[in-house]
């Protein structure tokens, strides 16, 4: 817009607030495939070997079954947040019913309420029914607590969609809930992709509620493993090694950022209204 | 047909419903529940037994309990009497050196193990192995101590029997007292309120949520307006650094920190090769561990600052922008007088929204300095996590750790309808338009 003003003081400051970042991400990808001399963070050599544990389980153990798992665990809450967003969000956006305005602004509270704070009293939910320890009970938790968002953000989407499309199928005859099927399913599509893809990138990196909720478990999902692998108190503790491990962990959601950026920024600021 | 829509939007609301009642309403009402009982690890969850132990017959005696009753209840004694004699038929004693002890020491009671054993030493059937006597001898102990009664009327009745003479009321005490479940109590809520640990972290909490709120919104606000001002390619180089603090996993953000700061980590490796102190800065001095837990969570939250404040600076109509600068305004007044008043109400939005979720917000401290050194970095939220579920000592205190999310709980609720009210909420709900 306007170039009447010098923009190279302002990309100074910038750098300089910005330079943890800078150097945090740039060494996380750096250190991956170099050697650096002790007590030196210059690296000086090129290697490969911190990337043994791909296929040398003797390291920091398998790292196959955490991703299996974990790919599980992300893939289940997606689909329990869709399936779950897409209906109660339609009928908050267009069905008839009563109690529908206190149900919106509970659902409004709890999305602006921290859930963090509700974790004790899940752990003891989770106690009484029996699912504590159990990688089902963490995928329940974690999309629950999911859902006020997704709700809150399909209404939303359901909100822009046209009348006019609802009572032409109502006018021929279908019932609301095939009209919903079948019409209005498809219109909010593209707000289904975005949840979705919020969904997988929270789940992927959720780490407190596994721990917490399934301690013991035999299942273990790659954030706690990458949290026991970068243990700075363990005696095999190699910052070349957990990086590593943790560029492993984080590309999927990288990759996914960098293709869908877009589409996430819709959500990452819309989801977040007034 | 009012009743049938009523049933679709129930149907389509069901399933929703019965996860949210799950995770939300459910565990808001036993954290409600909780706080008000003294629930932990060793109480169990679910009810407890009575039993006696030595520790609670000595604070029974500190609280003036008759010390005769204590004493009797303390002592094992030695009674050959049907009851035990069944007992050790059922355990497996052999006949004919039963049918001896019930001939010969029928009615007798001994007070001491020594005296039982000498007294059954000069049997002829008795076992050959000291073993095998022992377990005889075990069957006849009649005592209190350590054992395990299911219910108050078992324990009850097995003190009476032990020392006929305690009036009933002692009895009761006795028995009251050796409940190992959890009971209703207010004592978190007092023990909250009297103690000085509770206001330090009040102190910190408040800190850490002003200070951390700041920062995010002034980075926050430093990022929109500069990357607004920027070329296309260098703002959006920008914004997607920034970004990464918020998409990274929060364990891998929180390992990266570790590196950044830990022992021979980044900084400490440039501060040695500067000649500056080089120490753990995460753990090693309070100013050091603040300023990293603040930076930690603050980035985070500038990000999502410089969204929500880079979306409404791209709604402001740029016919403004440039009839300031015809008017030849300053960069510095185009701001002040232009974006900052288009941006009120995101910035009014961000201090709401991360007030609350920085009040509850333990995640990152507990995976950086877990709240040390010391406790100079505890948060409420952290402790009151730490309380319940995540004890060093082993205790967990679910009821104390309750009563202390509940204090959370009560204030999220309050700020989030105040916040509604302040959003207007009214004005995002529109009425169906098909009725039928």
């Amino acid at each position: 817009m306007t170039r009447n003003f010098a923009n190279w003081p302002i990309v100074l400051v910038l750098l300089i607030i910005s330079t943890p970042i800078i150097i945090m991400y740039a060494f996380l990808v750096i250190d991956t495939v170099t050697t650096s001399p002790p007590g030196s963070a210059i690296p000086n050599g090129f290697t490969l070997s911190h990337w043994r544990f791909l296929i040398d389980p003797t390291a920091t153990g398998d790292v196959w079954r955490p991703t299996l798992t974990t790919i599980l665990f992300t893939a289940s809450i997606v689909v329990i947040v869709l399936g779950i967003s897409s209906t109660a969000g339609y009928a908050l956006s267009r069905l008839n019913m009563p109690f529908r305005r206190y149900f919106l602004a509970v659902v409004l509270v709890m999305h602006a309420f921290p859930l963090v704070t509700l974790i004790i009293g899940v752990f003891l939910v989770l106690q009484f029914v029996g699912l504590y320890n159990t990688l089902t009970g963490v995928v329940l938790v974690k999309a629950g607590l999911m859902l006020p968002f997704g709700i809150w953000i399909m209404k939303g989407f359901y909100d822009t969609v046209p009348w006019e499309i609802e009572m032409a199928g109502v006018q021929d005859g279908a019932s609301r809930f095939t009209v919903w099927r079948k019409l209005i399913l498809p219109q909010v599509k593209p707000g289904l992709f975005a949840l979705a893809l919020f969904a997988a990138i929270d789940a992927w990196g959720e780490y407190m509620l596994p721990r917490i909720l399934a301690p013991s478990a035999d299942f273990e999902v790659l954030s706690i493993y990458l949290n026991t692998v970068s243990d700075p108190d363990s005696t095999t503790y190699n910052f070349n090694l957990f990086k590593s491990v943790g560029l492993f962990y984080t590309l999927p959601i990288l990759a996914l950022y960098a293709i869908f950026r877009d589409r996430l920024m819709n959500i990452f600021g819309g989801g977040t209204k007034g | 047909m009012p009743a049938r829509s009523y049933l679709t939007g129930l149907a389509f609301l069901s399933p929703a419903l019965f996860v949210l009642i799950g995770f939300f309403f459910l565990p808001v009402v036993l954290t409600a529940v909780f706080a008000f009982t003294n629930m932990s690890t060793s109480t169990g969850i679910s009810g407890g037994s009575y039993v006696i132990t030595g520790n609670l017959l000595g604070s029974l005696k500190a609280q003036g309990v008759a010390p005769t009753v204590v004493d009797a209840l303390s002592q094992a004694s030695f009674v050959v009497d049907e009851q035990s004699i069944a007992k050790a038929q059922a355990a497996g004693t052999d006949a004919q050196f039963l049918a001896e002890i019930e001939q010969q020491l029928s009615g007798k009671a001994f007070s001491e193990e020594r005296a039982f054993e000498r007294e059954l030493k000069s049997l002829r059937y008795r076992p050959r192995s000291i073993r095998d006597l022992k377990l005889a001898v075990d069957q006849f102990e009649l005592s209190v101590l350590n054992t395990r009664f299911a219910s108050a009327a078992e324990a009850r009745e097995a003190v009476s029997e032990l020392v006929p003479s305690a009036p009933a009321d002692v009895v009761d005490e006795i028995v009251d007292a050796s409940y190992t479940g959890w009971r209703w109590t207010t004592s978190n809520f007092t023990r909250l309120v009297s103690s000085s640990d509770t206001w330090r972290l009040v102190g910190n909490t408040i800190f850490y949520v002003a200070v951390t709120l700041s920062f995010t919104v002034f980075v926050g606000l430093f990022l929109a307006v500069t990357t607004f001002y920027l070329p296309a390619g260098a703002a959006s180089a920008f914004s997607m650094l920034w970004l990464l603090p918020r998409i990274t996993p929060v364990v891998l953000y929180t390992v990266m920190w570790k590196w950044f700061t830990w022992e021979g980590g980044f900084v400490y490796t440039a501060a040695q090769a500067l000649g500056l102190p080089a120490f753990n800065y995460m753990k090693g001095s309070v100013p050091t561990a603040w300023t990293i837990v603040i930076m930690v969570n603050g980035f985070i939250g500038a990000a999502f600052a410089m969204i929500l404040f880079s979306g409404a600076l791209k709604a402001i109509p740029v016919q403004q922008l440039w009839a300031s600068e015809a008017d030849g305004a300053s960069r510095w007044q185009q701001i002040r007088f232009i974006i900052l008043p288009h941006l009120r109400w995101p910035i009014l939005f961000v201090v709401s929204y991360q007030t609350l979720s920085l009040l509850s917000s333990y995640q990152e401290i507990w995976l950086t300095t877990n709240g040390g050194p010391g406790r100079t970095t505890t948060v409420w939220a952290l402790e009151s996590f730490n309380t319940a579920l995540n004890s060093y000592t082993g205790n967990l205190q679910y009821g104390l750790g309750a009563a202390m999310a509940l204090i959370l709980v009560i204030v999220g609720v309050a700020l989030s309808i105040l916040y509604l009210r302040l959003f207007r909420f009214d004005e995002l709900l529109s009425r169906p338009k098909i009725e039928f």
